[in-house]
């Protein structure tokens, strides 16, 4: 296990546009393995959040770190290639492209970093084996159920093993079912990867597969039921 | 002298450049020989063989008729061999009176002489334009055809008579000046036989005719403004033509004749041997004009005057060829106390220009 | 619904609405200018022919007989005959005109509008001149002017003016006598108008008339003379009305473009509907609906323009566009509503045809499946239309080979509609045969590879954006190659046939010319060291085409090729026969093969002539006939000449050689001499030549200019619809260069798949309209030349428009809001 935390966020500050205070001084710590939910009301902050830690977005004040690499020092390159090799993505509208098959859609991030095609392609095979779609590699996504999609999302935050992955109401576009199997999923694919995750959600049942959950509040995250 | 769809030709014959071709002139002492001068003088300016007469029909209805042909020389270089040269015009009219219909009827045709289509013989009458002829047969009788849009005449025109030459010796003066004449004989007392068809209907029809033939290079004296003219077939064999040249006033500017007895007498009529009255004026109601329709003629022959009042087949006997480029004039038959022919009335619709 | 689409993207429905609007207008307004063209024609037959019953014509301009007047006058039946001496005339200034010889009292009866009113006379000088004719020698009643005709001059005095003639034609009215006498046709005609009377029977007189013709004499109606009027234009407007195609074939493919798209786009909407109750045949209504709005506007700014297009190409061309067929008429617009209706119609179904597919194909899709994804409809598994397309590039293949329907070429454009048709409908499975391969080959660059596969997997797509371009582009290079090997044969032919130094030449002379003496004398002329008499005849062999030409030029029989560009192998001569050359138009208008016989009226005979080879002409579109300067002597006894082709001695000074030339013609036809030398001979044909098609190019270059702007309305339509896919790209870690070098290369990519596409079908349609489409319509062959300048330029436009668009809608896209662009928003 790694010393140095996957995420770790002190002294945040942000603003909206129009000038409003979303949080000052928040601070988060997320170990590799770790999977923590980040609930709140609506428009509370929740998605900027995650677009500051994905570096998407510029926070006014405070530090965060991926992996151990500082955000607020780096140009929009630098936390693009941050994100493209440290941080995973999983949305809520799963974001497959139509024009590729499963394999080439959960081999993009290898792609994006210039890895070789034949060995992002078989990893790809195998995450998605891992995921329930052995065998599958090749079709294409007008083929598949959301909740398909949502798994070779999955394999796609995965592929280059990053130390974050991020999620936003991965399951809000599922029926109940498919949620509850994605969610296993997600979870169990993330701890096996000793990798850390955040996942923004209103769920209850997401948030039961977290390992912490914490709501986000004017004043700041707190721990859930406290 | 007649034929005033002369006027047309004359226009056509007017030279644009003042480039005036040697046409021959009339004189006094030529002796006329025939049938050579009842062919074609084409070195004349003008020259006509004109027909008039009265025709009885199968069914006993009286008719008028007139066929005309005029030959025209023109100002044409003769040099030009084109065998279209257009140096002889050749000009046909015929008009049919017939009281039932009350206006005349009429035809013409006009061509460039060539190509066999318009011709003027001249060792002998013989003048063809497209359909329309008069020939003098080896026989003397003459054979005449002509046709207009709504008649046809087809006539054989048989002398009866010797040719009576008019003025002297066939040198017929028109006015002061001795340079206005004309070479002028009549054959009067023809025998006509033959068909008329009117309305598609053919009728075969008798009657008795005059043939006048004129040609001459300059005729009319600068201050007239038209002609009477009258031919008549007297019923006893006799003969009667008389002519006057009005001026302005309708004074007589020159007036000229001929009197034959059925015996052959000829007494040619001088200057002041012809009076011309008015016994009724019609007035048409085209053009306006005031003819006198019937005439009284007198003449003076061996001292004696002689007068006879010719009264129209009918009145409206007026022929307008303005549209044709000619002017107006009235030419019909008449009859007259013991006598019949035709009576041709020129200038009074406006003056004869030539 | 639609106006909301509409208005959301006005750009593509203006575009397509003006890609039809163009079609529609260039149609027409061809069609206008030739309908002018030709009732203006019909009337100044009408004017110069009067209102005759029935014309009979000379075959050549030397006339006939003037005996057969008396006997047509004669004819029963006939009830009048006007006998015309016809000249083509000139004056001092080179103002060309038509002198008619007329005896007036003939006219009268059968065509009085050429008599002319003013004093009248037999005078030889009196002239009578149309309007037309009076402006053009800025005469008036009184005023001298001289004409020149059949190597005479002559001077005439205005008498009066032609108010029959109306105001088109340059009209001069002598009398018939002048006429022959001074401009030296005594004894000859060139036509007798004839008027039959009211009760005959048109047919027994016309065959009466029939056996009294000699050979050179020919019977003509005022309907062959339309028709001929019509086949004089009828090769130029095909070109026209081909480039009206092009505009409308583009029109409908951007409507289908357009269509596609925002039916894609509303997959999501149109399922809705469908769910809540729409029927498939209503949701097909709807869009087709919407495809036809935009071909009515489309028409109907069509219809206006093309008028007025029609009314400014005639104001500035005349009625054959610059092509120079319709000489001394200028026509008046002939406005023609049930054809503009048509036109209108054209514009119309070539949209309904564009909005068809997608509307298809909206109604083909899963409501359910719809609802949920925002796809686009894109299913890689789909296999690409392959069926259809080659179904349609058989149809066209076959209508190739088929023969011209009333001597158009229709089946000939069928065939090219049907091949590009087809072609378009190959692209995506083009794309793909062509990406597949390439990408293997295109490297590992992670934005080389998101290109490769997004084209690979979505080729549809490609499709939808480039049919357009491709239509646009594949007819252009068509047009451009048939026109760059029209050029270079033309070229080539003019420097076979004008292989001497200098030409000279008697214009309109038919009669006359040089004789033997003044050969003799030009012969030995210092600074000529060869010379080659020719002479030119027209020749009127069959009553509806117009005349063709008979070429006399010395031909060595053992070596014709030195003479006569020949494209065909010789006929050896059998014994006995006089030997003829046909050119290529004479054997295709007149069935002509080597070895076959054909009887020529020449000397007021027929005379039965052998061909013996077909020749190349480009000059003379109804056709040559080319005869052995010998042969021709023998035959007519005619040794006047009228042409003159000088190869200059060694050094020679070719302006001095003129003036020796000059020095020993006959004084009274030096000045109607005209001096050439076959350099500026050549330069001014194709100067001509590139005239004539310069109203081709100016088009062509609109018709690509509004293919390029409906590439980049469509692909901007394309990369603003995937903004979410650029947000999760940016999400995952693509660099914003490496999404904008994607979508560079994305647009290159699609470029040069559909120049390639265009170019090849283009190369197809080039051929179809060289072998097919130009014999039938203008008779003669050519070479196949490629402009590879063309071409190349072609390629690389259309590649760097479509990358370069590309790159700029995505940099649109590539906003900051791209990142949101990710989280759900409906």
């Amino acid at each position: 296990m790694s010393a140095i935390p996957a995420l770790s966020v002190s002294g945040l500050r942000k603003s909206v546009p129009g000038g409003r205070l979303l949080f000052d001084g928040l601070a988060l710590t997320v170990r590799p393995g770790e999977i923590v939910a980040i609930m709140g009301e609506s428009g509370v902050g929740k998605s900027t959040l995650l677009n500051l830690i994905a570096g998407l977005d510029v926070a006014d004040a405070g530090e965060i770190k991926i992996d151990g690499g500082d955000l607020s020092a780096m140009s929009d390159d630098q936390r693009t290639i941050l994100r493209r090799d440290c941080i995973g993505f999983v949305f809520q509208a799963f974001h497959i492209l139509p024009h590729l098959t499963l394999a080439q859609n959960a081999a993009l991030p290898v792609l994006l970093s210039g890895g070789g095609e034949a060995q992002g392609l078989s990893r790809a095979r195998a995450l998605l084996a891992a995921v329930g779609l052995e065998g599958r590699a090749g079709s294409y996504p007008s083929e598949l159920s959301g909740g398909e999609m949502q798994r070779v999302a999955i394999a796609r935050a995965l592929i280059h093993r990053p130390a974050l992955i991020l999620a936003d109401e991965p399951t809000g576009n599922l029926d109940p079912e498919s949620a509850e199997k994605v969610l296993t999923l997600f979870a169990q694919q993330t701890r096996d990867a000793r990798a850390a995750a955040v996942i923004v959600t209103h769920s209850d049942r997401v948030a039961a597969v977290a390992d912490r959950s914490l709501v986000l509040t004017a004043q700041g995250l707190i721990l859930r039921g406290q | 002298m007649r034929a005033l769809l002369l006027a047309l030709l004359l226009a056509l014959a007017a030279p644009a450049v003042a480039l005036a071709p040697a046409y021959a002139p009339v004189r006094p002492g030529v002796a006329l020989i025939f049938p050579m001068d009842h062919g074609a003088h084409s070195a004349f300016r003008t020259e006509w063989w004109y027909v008039t007469g009265l025709l009885k029909t199968a069914d006993g209805k009286d008719l008028g008729f007139q066929v005309t042909f005029f030959r025209s020389r023109t100002a044409a270089d003769p040099a030009n061999p084109s065998r279209f040269n257009p140096d002889q015009i050749l000009f046909a009219h015929a008009a049919l009176s017939d009281p039932a219909i009350g206006h005349l009827l009429h035809g013409q045709r006009i061509a460039r002489q060539g190509f066999g289509l318009a011709h003027a013989s001249t060792t002998d009458t013989d003048l063809v334009i497209d359909d329309w002829r008069l020939k003098r047969g080896a026989n003397g009788v003459f054979s005449a055809r002509a046709a207009g849009a709504d008649f046809r005449l087809d006539l054989d025109l048989a002398p009866q008579q010797n040719v009576l030459l008019q003025g002297d010796h066939g040198y017929s003066r028109k006015g002061p000046n001795p340079a206005q004449a004309s070479q002028y004989y009549s054959l009067p007392h023809l025998a006509v036989s033959g068909s008329v068809v009117r309305g598609g209907k053919r009728v075969a029809v008798t009657g008795e005719a005059w043939l006048d033939r004129e040609w001459f290079s300059s005729l009319l004296d600068p201050t007239a403004v038209g002609w009477d003219w009258v031919g008549l077939n007297l019923d006893d064999g006799g003969t009667l033509m008389a002519f006057m040249i009005r001026d302005k006033a309708g004074k007589p500017i020159w007036n000229g004749g001929a009197i034959r007895s059925a015996s052959g007498a000829l007494t040619t009529l001088g200057k002041d041997d012809v009076a011309w009255g008015r016994a009724r004026t019609w007035r048409s109601p085209r053009t306006q004009a005031a003819y006198p329709v019937e005439r009284v003629v007198s003449v003076r022959s061996g001292g004696q005057w002689r007068r006879w009042t010719l009264r129209p087949l009918f009145d409206d006997q007026e022929l307008d060829s303005r549209a044709a480029g000619g002017p107006v004039y009235w030419e019909g038959a008449v009859r007259t106390e013991g006598g019949r022919g035709y009576l041709e009335l020129t200038g009074y619709a406006g003056p004869l220009k030539l | 619904m639609v106006l909301g689409e509409w208005r959301a993207h006005p750009a593509r429905v203006i575009l397509a609405a003006a890609a039809i609007a163009i079609g529609v207008a260039l149609g027409f307004a061809v069609y206008l200018v030739n309908r002018s063209a030709l009732e203006t024609f019909a009337k100044a037959i009408d004017t110069v022919s009067g209102t005759a019953d029935l014309q009979v014509h000379s075959v050549t301009a030397a006339g006939f007989d003037e005996g057969l007047y008396p006997t047509l006058a004669q004819i029963p039946g006939v009830a009048a005959a006007s006998p015309v001496v016809e000249l083509n005339a000139h004056t001092a200034a080179g103002a060309s005109l038509t002198v008619l010889g007329l005896d007036v009292l003939r006219a009268a009866a059968v065509t009085p509008g050429l008599v002319g009113q003013g004093a009248h006379s037999f005078d030889a000088q009196a002239a009578y001149l149309s309007q037309t004719a009076m402006t053009a020698l800025s005469a008036k009643a009184g005023s001298p002017v001289t004409l020149t005709a059949a190597g005479h001059s002559a001077v005439f005095t205005v008498a009066g003016s032609l108010p029959g003639a109306g105001e088109d034609q340059a009209i001069v009215v002598i009398d018939i006598a002048d006429a022959q006498w001074r401009f030296g046709l005594l004894g000859r005609l060139q036509r007798v108008d004839l008027k039959f009377g009211a009760d005959t029977s048109t047919q027994a007189v016309q065959a009466a008339i029939t056996r009294a013709l000699p050979p050179d004499a020919q019977i003509v109606t005022q309907r062959q003379e339309s028709h001929r009027s019509d086949a004089l234009s009828r090769a130029y407007r095909v070109n026209l009305e081909m480039l009206a195609m092009v505009a409308l074939m583009t029109g409908g493919f951007l409507v289908y473009s357009g269509q596609s798209l925002s039916v894609a786009r509303r997959r999501p909407q149109f399922a809705l509907l469908r769910v809540l109750g729409l029927s498939q045949r209503r949701l097909i209504l709807q869009i087709v609906i919407e495809g036809a709005a935009v071909g009515l506007a489309g028409g109907i700014i069509g219809v206006a323009a093309g008028t007025g297009l029609a009314t400014l190409a005639l104001a500035l061309f005349g009625g054959d566009l610059g092509g120079g067929y319709f000489q001394g008429a200028r026509p008046h617009l002939a406005f023609a509503p049930g054809a503009g209706l048509v036109f209108l119609l054209l514009g119309l179904i070539a949209a309904l045809a564009g909005a068809l597919w997608p509307a298809l194909q909206a109604a083909r899709s899963r409501p359910a499946v719809a609802l949920k994804n925002a796809d686009l409809g894109i299913d890689p598994r789909r296999k690409p239309p392959l069926v259809a397309a080659l179904v349609l590039l058989m149809i066209g293949g076959a209508l190739a080979f088929a023969p011209p329907i009333g001597g158009l070429p229709l089946l000939g454009y069928g065939s090219m509609a049907a091949i590009l048709a087809g072609g378009i409908a190959l692209m995506p499975a083009l794309a793909r045969a062509i990406l597949g391969p390439a990408r293997r080959l295109a490297g590992d660059a992670p934005a080389t590879r998101l290109a490769f596969d997004r084209l690979y997997g979505a080729p549809g797509q490609a499709a939808v954006a480039l049919c357009g371009i491709v239509a646009s582009v594949s007819l252009m290079a068509a047009m451009g190659i048939m026109v760059a090997s029209f050029r270079g044969s033309v070229d080539d032919w003019l420097g076979q046939i004008l292989p001497a130094d200098l030409y000279m030449r008697l214009p309109d002379l038919e009669a006359g010319g040089f004789d033997p003496a003044a050969q003799d004398r030009l012969a030995h002329a210092p600074g000529v060291a060869a010379i080659e008499f020719r002479k030119v005849l027209k020749l009127r062999l069959a009553p509806d085409q117009p005349p063709a030409a008979l070429n006399v030029v010395p031909i060595d029989p053992t070596a014709p090729q030195r003479a006569l560009p020949l494209i065909s192998a010789v006929s050896p001569l059998p014994a006995g026969e006089t030997a003829v050359w046909a050119s290529e138009p004479m054997a295709r208008l007149y069935h002509l093969n080597p070895g076959q016989a054909v009887t020529v009226p020449l000397g007021g005979q027929p005379r039965r002539l052998y061909v013996r080879g077909i020749w190349r002409d480009y000059a003379r579109q109804f056709g040559a006939l080319a005869i052995g300067d010998t042969d021709y002597v023998h035959l007519t006894g005619d040794r006047f000449r009228s042409q003159v082709a000088v190869t200059l001695a060694p050094g020679a000074d070719p302006l001095r050689t003129v003036a020796a030339l000059r020095a020993v013609v006959p004084p009274d036809i030096v000045a109607d001499m005209t001096f050439t030398e076959s350099k500026s001979l050549r330069a001014m044909a194709l100067k001509i030549f590139d005239r004539s098609f310069a109203v081709t190019y100016a088009l062509e270059a609109i018709a690509i200019g509004i293919g390029l702007a409906g590439v980049a309305a469509t692909f901007s339509a394309q990369t603003l619809a995937r903004t979410r896919e650029f947000g999760m790209l940016r999400h995952v870690g693509a660099l914003k260069r490496q999404i904008v070098a994607m979508l560079a290369l994305e647009g290159a990519l699609l470029g040069a798949v559909g120049a390639l596409a265009g170019l090849s079908l283009g190369a197809v349609l080039g051929q179809i309209l060289i072998q097919v489409i130009n014999p039938q319509s203008f008779n003669w062959s050519m070479d196949t030349r490629w402009p590879m300048g063309l071409l190349l330029s072609l390629f690389g436009v259309l590649v760097a428009a479509s990358a370069g668009t590309a790159v700029l809608s995505g940099s649109r896209a590539l906003s900051s809001s791209t990142i949101r662009a990710v989280r759900e928003d409906w």
